[in-house]
């Protein structure tokens, strides 16, 4: 139980240090520093409290359940391996954090420094210690995210930037990959656990998808331990601050890849394909490496080529499986780790005291920086593979590899030459880092003038040296155990006990590492001057740069191709929208009703009537000449439209529907007036635009009439199969019968309206409250183009006193409307539930009547007698229909349910007073005040013309003026 | 009747159809009425058609749902109607907007063709 | 108990009642405006969590009995319009609540001064789209959309300007077109069923006769075509971008709602219509959602890589989201399992938080130094506009410290959300749907790999578009950080909470939204319901016969 949470704080630990570390005041190098080293080493007490259950082959579980609906949950596990790296990673840390607090300026704000770093590790010990798999993927790609953060520590550097987004894509894009694989590895195994994963290789490799999900996982590790082609972000990343660099690319980062592939290869492995494909990968990068990292003249650039060939070196012993070649590609890990760790501190020591990380300016520095000078020969030394040093062992046993037997293909029988030929240029570049870097005549015109750095911040890189010392003479005794308990872990059951050894006599493996010694100190004593001149990489190779060839990718993938392709498939303009939207409704109506049946049994047939077929050729001639008019004779297609309007409304009447007939004829009145209000502001067109003549805008007329011509038949097609069809039983009867006897009124069609539908009522009124809004906002900021601001004809050299008697007659004959329209609103208010009429009628009939008087006199004139408050008539209005609705709340009842009954007013009779009524005056009162805001706030706008133009009279003078 | 409706349904829509994908704003407010005109008449025809036998009932008495026309089609027209005329002010109310603020009448703002 | 039983239909009162309230204000008084509004939304938050408890129930009872109904007028379905307050209606109105919320702090910082009646349109666009999600009447839902389509023209104009009016025009024709569409459509599923009542209609469609089925389905596909405009499909949404934009940013954080509503009504009629008691109508249209959903996808992806701005990729985002829920909604109907269909709800709930927050966003983020005076001052002369009437200088809240890592946090976490990536609610749903996916075998695994393909690359197109944004904004950018109120930053951490909040909680939220699922996929339970609802009248008469035995 304890070690359950143990292991659970083990994860917890650096993230809580990150967010600690986050609130530090800006400049609080030390407490930040302090804070995180005791994290991590806080987390390496722990791994001792572990040492003694993992070394015995124990596992150590603890889950946190998070979404196991979808199997994905907190779940741990530590066993040798992962016991080994966390503690390789934590104690790097705590140098690397030692370290930075010497490195990093007065000026750069720590917190955020150290707050990612923690939290980059919390997520580097996640992906370790994760034992369900979509963990694992949730931390690889925290880590990258992270990284991406401390890469672009500095982001005021554009290198800086680039690096870290290169960083970002490459690698969040493989997790991506990673992803995919570890679903369907969870699919074939069915669970996300890492153990019931680890036992089921069989399964996977025997499975179809195996191929797939091998990519997959492939792309995922390769990206991440940067292997070709996916090498290039990782020199990109030396923008980074260098411990940042000393931290991902000696424990961290670069590890998890080649840390997955170990762990994976026991269940992937095993076959040839994964034989060529990751020996294969691993080789190519292991030599690419080493013979482009001779090349670089940058300090850390060589030292990040040397690292990614030894991760091609990792990843190939992971490519040949087997419990020797695991057990060395581990110990590979952790021997890289501790050289390149210490040579990368030291790098960045060179660069802090002399202001240069160029090979061809440095030299003799061993003069001025004595013991770093050492240090960093001996970590060299160690990369070089030199004997009595960590990295020398390992290297061994990977020759030993090499050159056993394991499958005979071609690949497997080229192994030893391709190692022995790389390794000869690993000995080459760190011979010239050594060489370059500390012998030769003293440097001169450095930026600073080079000395010993402080103490404290050379300990880390002796530290690390003594390691490579004391590992490269005494492995067994100080690395054996772990190593065996590790493999032991990877590997499974039954694994032998490996002793490793300095000396195994004089065998094929140590003759291959003399001949590269030998060769590679000749390859740089011959060519060194040569590499010195020549450009930043290989003769040829440096001509094509990975890096170059993904920015072009990327320019073309993620913006260039995009945005034509785009263009492409897609409009700003409005009409091809519509159309589109035609066209597809077109389609779409087609499709479904291309099996037959269309027609359907034709029941009821009305004859044809002469009256009505002559009316509806009036009307389709008004509608055909409406649409022929409308861009040049706009007031002529305003009446063609009335027309076709009315003929509209005539045919409700005919076809038993006075309501429908009523509200039509009103509203078509309202309309044609908003219609004519607005004409007005239009341009004027009486000459043609030339573009209409073109062929262009010919064919495109024609193609839309033909378009029109198809959906029109469409719809008719449709009308009239429905039209003939027998009526099927519907919800309609129900109405006729319950109109009277539950809806208390005989009007059914008003019953439904403010009864058994009342709710639909209730959300019109809202939207026609809504429009009045939107318009009236919107007239607020209305600003007439210049040329409609001009005085119409009509009023063009008229005086006031003229424009006063204007049509004097008629206003009078609408003042003295005014009365009659009142009465006769109300008149078809309170019928409303029994005859034809209603709330609605009424409103606009009022709405109507105002209107006029707005027509027959001038609007201050009638502004000055009746005051209509559009707005709050609109709120009355929806709060009284609201107060009805909820009122049946009070009996019990639900929302909008109607109380009727027939009470006897004076004069007007019997009357339905249904409480729908007070609903309905609700309706009233809103659809008085929407339809009076909109007209009055267009008419308005005449006003406001006026009033533009007497100020451009007034302003005009002046501007005569100005310039005299 | 049927078929003269039908067709007239078709007339209204083909050209306010036609109207809908012109380039000026005015033409496609016309295009609207006309097309809110053809809705209208397709919704109400779902109803069947019946001449003579307005939905109003006695008051009392026995009723034959099948001797008047269906109310409920009627009913959705006229919720219809209200709408398509709030739409239409407000479509015109933007046309003007942009007429002024644009200085052009073209759908798109600009005078391209 | 009266109350409870009318609860049911608050989230359509509350807010109509409080828009005519502010309608009674005069223009000047927005404080007291901002206060009704505020208090009808928090009241909605309240009442929309009652709502959902009530849902909960416990496990599916096959009696509906998590299902609420609300007989208006207390006429019973079919003829009556009948309200259906179900898991899926539940989860809608908590996240239009949810949404409402920070919108509307959002606008207290100044936008709501840039026009008039910004709260009442507010509120009535809250009314619409809660009674789109409540109603089960077809013609009502159409009502219900003009209200919520209505408000959203006042919003987008609110503000006014030249780029409001020439996009707002785009979105106004087409939206109009599409209800003639919506109007068409309907009418003809009356024609030939009878019915307007959802549920009443599910119950029909295996009945009709051979002869009536084409003229049903070209009804109901209409139908579906004006919601698919809605929802954004390619090639109808063109339009979408654009308008969003030029939207104002509380405005455009409410848009990030509209298109799920399109969603939300396709997922609901063609589950109740089209699934698998549809007998030959079964799955209609499921190979047609499919296609369009992974071609809106790749639209949005496309113009996430191809715009500059990070308005314009947050509305295209918007797409992809879309895009990504029609598709699984095919799938649904193909048979993809309640597991599948959860994981999308449950996307659908992250992915619209994240981009509501990325809206609210935008603004602060783009924004040099000056703060919000200076901005929509700017924005006024940008649009052409005549300085807005102003009543006192904009409320100058504190302009919280370290602006710029707040800002940067917040904007991670939406890239986070919308690209998939760990640990947020994105990557959960994301997991969910394919895990979902590929662990059903009712569909052909191809159609799952290429999802799952497509999914994931959508995912990095969209990482590696917003982090360019990221870059420039807050690694490349000079001068000093903007100033930002509190009362922007505010909303944004809201709605980044509920993100969290739904990432720790994702066991309990997921869960919710496989049942959500499951009983979509049995819409008889549904239908019985609604038209087994009593009214009160009967619920009388049947306790007196119980009294009298």
């Amino acid at each position: 139980m304890i070690e359950q949470n143990l292991l659970l704080i083990l994860v917890l630990l650096p993230f809580l240090g990150a967010i600690a570390a986050a609130t530090l005041p800006v400049n609080a190098h030390n407490a930040a520093a302090w804070l995180s080293g005791l994290t991590m080493a806080g987390g390496l007490v722990i791994l001792a409290g572990f040492y003694a259950p993992i070394s015995h082959g124990q596992v150590i579980h603890s889950v946190v359940q998070w979404v196991p609906a979808i199997g994905l949950n907190l779940g741990f596990r530590i066993d040798g391996f992962a016991w080994l790296f966390v503690t390789l990673v934590l104690s790097i840390g705590i140098l690397v954090v030692l370290y930075a607090r010497y490195y990093l300026a007065k000026n750069d704000p720590v917190p955020r420094f150290y707050s990612f770093l923690m939290a980059f590790t919390g997520a580097m010990l996640g992906v370790l210690l994760s034992g369900n798999i979509l963990m694992l993927v949730v931390f690889w790609e925290l880590t990258s995210i992270f990284s991406f953060l401390l890469i672009g520590y500095w982001h005021g550097n554009p290198n800086a930037r680039d690096g870290a987004r290169t960083a970002l894509v490459i690698t969040a894009g493989g997790g991506v990959c990673l992803l995919a694989s570890m679903l369907l590895l969870g699919q074939i195994v069915g669970s996300y656990d890492l153990d019931v994963v680890l036992a089921s290789g069989d399964i996977i490799r025997a499975h179809p998808t195996y191929l797939a999900v091998m990519v997959l996982f492939l792309i995922g590790a390769f990206t991440k331990s940067a292997q070709f082609p996916f090498h290039f972000w990782l020199p990109g990343a030396m923008a980074a601050p260098t411990p940042v660099s000393a931290f991902l690319h000696s424990a961290t980062m670069v590890k998890a890849g080649v840390f997955l592939l170990v762990r994976f290869s026991p269940v992937l492995g095993g076959t040839d394909i994964w034989f060529y494909v990751v020996t294969g990968t691993g080789i190519v990068t292991l030599i690419m490496g080493a013979v482009i990292a001779l090349f670089r003249h940058d300090l850390k650039g060589l030292l990040a080529y040397s690292t990614i060939s030894h991760l091609g070196l990792i990843t190939a012993l992971a490519g040949i499986g087997g419990s020797a070649a695991i057990l060395a590609a581990i110990f590979h890990i952790v021997n890289h780790a501790v050289f390149k760790a210490s040579l990368f501190m030291a790098a960045g020591i060179i660069d802090h005291e002399t202001g240069t990380r160029d090979m061809r300016r440095l030299s003799g520095l061993i003069r001025m920086m004595p013991i770093t000078g050492a240090l960093a020969i001996v970590a060299a030394s160690a990369m070089a593979g030199v004997p009595l040093l960590n990295g020398f062992i390992s290297k061994e046993m990977f020759f030993a590899e090499a050159v056993d037997w394991h499958n005979g293909t071609w690949l497997d029988n080229a192994l030893p030459w391709l190692a022995t030929f790389a390794s000869i240029f690993a000995v080459a570049y760190s011979a010239r880092f050594i060489m370059s870097v500390f012998f030769g005549p003293a440097p001169v015109d450095l930026p600073r003038t080079p000395h010993e750095p402080p103490h404290w911040m050379r300990r880390p890189v002796e530290l690390l040296v003594l390691i490579c010392l004391i590992v490269g003479i005494v492995p067994d005794q100080t690395l054996g155990p772990v190593l065996n308990a590790a493999l032991g872990s990877v590997m499974g059951l039954g694994t032998p006990h490996y002793d490793i050894a300095v000396w195994h006599g004089f065998n094929q493996p140590l003759i291959m590492s003399l001949l590269a010694l030998v060769v590679g100190a000749l390859l740089y004593a011959l060519t060194g001057r040569w590499v010195a001149r020549g450009p930043e990489g290989p003769p040829l190779l440096h001509m094509i740069r990975a890096q170059k060839i993904y920015e072009w990718l990327m320019l073309r993938l993620s913006w260039k191709w995009p945005r034509v392709v785009h263009g492409r498939i897609s409009t700003e303009k409005l009409q091809p929208q519509l159309r589109i939207l035609v066209l597809l409704s077109l389609a779409v109506g087609f499709t479904a009703l291309w099996n037959s049946g269309f027609i359907g049994p034709r029941a009821k047939w009305n004859a044809p009537n002469l009256a009505f077929g002559l009316m509806w050729t009036v009307g389709a001639a008004c509608a055909i000449a409406a649409a022929w008019q409308a861009k040049y004779h706009r007031f002529a297609a305003l009446v063609l439209l009335g027309g076709a309007g009315t003929v509209t409304c005539i045919t409700f009447a005919w076809f038993s529907a006075p309501d429908l007939a009523a509200t039509q004829l009103l509203v078509e009145i309202v309309t044609t007036v908003l219609l004519l209000l607005g004409l007005r502001w239009l341009p004027r067109r009486r000459s043609e635009i030339m573009a209409d003549r073109l062929l262009p805008a010919r064919i495109r007329r024609g193609w839309d009439l033909v378009v029109a011509v198809v959906a029109g038949t469409g719809l008719a097609a449709i009308a009239y199969a429905v039209m003939t069809r027998p009526l099927v039983p519907n919800i309609g009867d129900w109405f006729l019968r319950n109109a009277y006897y539950e809806g208390g009124g005989t009007n059914t069609v008003n019953v439904i309206l403010v009864d058994f539908r009342a709710f639909d009522t209730f959300g019109e009124i809202t939207v026609l409250a809504i429009v009045g809004l939107t318009v009236f906002a919107l007239l607020r900021r209305f600003r007439p183009a210049p040329e409609s601001v001009a005085a119409p004809e009509q009023q063009k050299g008229s005086t006031s006193k003229m424009l006063s008697n204007y049509l004097f007659v008629a206003s009078v004959i609408m003042k003295y409307m005014f009365p009659v329209l009142i009465v006769v609103a109300a008149d078809l208010f309170f019928r409303g539930h029994d005859l034809p009429g209603g709330g609605f009628s009424a409103g606009v009939t009022v709405a109507t009547a105002l209107l006029l008087q707005y027509l027959a006199t001038n609007v201050k004139w009638i502004e000055a007698r009746i005051t209509v408050l559009p707005i709050r008539w609109m709120g009355f209005g929806l709060l009284i229909a609201g107060a009805t609705g909820m009122g049946a709340w009070a009996f019990g009842y639900p929302f909008l349910t109607a109380h009727a009954r027939y009470i006897d007013l004076p004069l007007i009779g019997k009357t339905p007073a249904a409480t729908a009524l007070i609903f309905d005056l609700g309706v009233f009162a809103l659809v008085v005040g929407a339809t009076v805001l909109m007209l009055i706030a267009i008419a308005h706008q005449s006003l406001r013309a006026a009033r533009m133009r007497e100020t451009d009279d007034d302003t005009k003078p002046d501007a005569k003026k100005e310039p005299a | 009747m049927e078929l003269i409706l039908s067709a007239a349904i078709g007339v209204l829509s083909a050209s306010g159809i036609w109207l809908l994908l012109r380039p000026r704003t005015f033409q496609v407010i016309i295009g609207l009425a006309l097309l809110s005109y053809a809705v209208n008449l397709f919704i109400f025809s779902m109803g069947r058609l019946t001449v003579g036998v307005p939905p109003i009932m006695p008051k009392g008495g026995f009723v034959d749902p099948t001797r008047y026309a269906d109310p409920l089609p009627q009913a959705l027209v006229l919720t219809a109607i209200v709408i398509s005329f709030a739409t239409t002010a407000l479509f015109l109310v933007v046309m003007m907007a942009s007429r002024g603020m644009t200085g052009t009448d073209h759908v798109d703002g600009k005078d391209k063709d | 108990m009266i109350a409870a039983q009318h609860l049911v239909i608050a989230p359509v009162i509350i807010p109509f009642i409080a828009g005519a309230l502010t309608l009674l204000y005069d223009e000047r008084q927005r404080r007291a405006k901002l206060g009704v509004s505020l208090v009808s939304t928090v009241l909605l938050l309240v009442v929309s969590i009652e709502l959902m408890s009530r849902t909960k129930g416990a496990g599916l009872t096959g009696q509906g009995g998590e299902i609420a109904f609300y007989l208006l007028g207390d006429w019973t379905a079919p003829f009556g319009i009948t309200l259906v307050l179900d898991r899926l209606a539940a989860m809608m109105l908590m996240l239009v609540a949810l949404l409402a919320i920070p919108a509307l702090i959002y606008s207290a910082a100044g936008w709501h001064k840039q026009g008039q009646h910004f709260h009442a349109l507010f509120q009535f666009l809250l009314m619409g789209l809660n009674g789109a999600f409540l109603t089960g009447d077809l013609f009502n839902l159409f009502v219900f959309f003009e209200v919520l389509l209505a408000a959203s023209y006042g919003l987008v104009l609110h503000g006014s300007g030249q780029v409001r009016v020439r996009n707002g025009l785009h979105y106004i024709a087409i939206n109009l077109a599409a209800s003639l569409l919506f109007l068409i459509g309907v009418s003809m599923i009356y024609g030939v069923t009878g019915t307007l009542n959802m549920a009443h209609l599910s119950k029909l469609v295996a009945l009709l006769p051979e002869s009536e089925l084409p003229l049903f389905r070209t009804g109901a596909a209409l139908l579906g075509l004006a919601f698919l405009v809605k929802a954004g499909i390619w090639p109808l949404s063109f339009w979408l971008p654009g308008t969003y934009m030029a939207a104002s940013a509380p405005a455009a954080a409410m848009f990030a709602m509209m298109t799920k509503v399109g969603i939300y009504v396709i997922l609901r009629l063609s589950m109740l219509t089209f699934g698998v008691a549809a007998g030959p109508s079964a799955g209609f249209g499921a190979e047609v959602l499919v296609a369009a959903g992974i071609a809106t996808v790749i639209f949005g992806v496309l113009g996430t890589l191809a715009s500059q701005g990070l308005g314009r990729m947050t509305a295209y985002q918007v797409l992809v989201s879309s895009g990504t829920l029609l598709t699984v909604i095919g799938l649904a109907l193909m048979g993809g399992g309640e597991k599948m269909l959860g994981g999308a709800l449950f996307y659908l709930v992250s992915s619209t938080l994240a981009t509501g927050a990325l809206f609210l966003l935008i603004e602060p983020m783009s924004r040099g130094e000056g703060g919000i005076a200076a901005i929509l001052a700017l924005t006024a002369d940008a649009y052409g506009l005549d300085q807005p009437e102003d009543d006192g200088a904009p409320e100058m809240g504190l302009a919280i410290p370290a602006t710029l890592t707040v800002l940067g946090l917040s904007f991670a976490a939406c890239l986070l959300v919308l690209a998939g990536l760990p640990p947020l609610s994105g990557f959960i749903g994301k997991v969910a749907i394919l895990s979902g996916l590929l662990h059903n075998p009712a569909l052909p695994p191809m159609l799952g790999w290429g999802f799952l393909a497509l999914l994931v690359f959508a995912g990095f197109a969209t990482l590696i578009g917003l982090v360019r944004i990221g870059i420039q904004t807050f690694w490349a950018a000079e001068g000093p950080p903007p100033k930002v109120l509190a009362l922007e930053f505010a909303p944004v951490l809201m709605l980044i909470a509920m993100i969290c909040l739904m990432t720790l909680k994702g066991q309990d939220t997921l869960r919710y939204m496989e049942d959500t699922a499951q009983s979509l996929l049995n819409p008889a339970i549904y239908a019985n319901g609604v038209l087994t609802a009593p009214s009160v009248e009967e619920e009388a008469a049947r306790q007196e016969e119980g009294t009298a035995q």
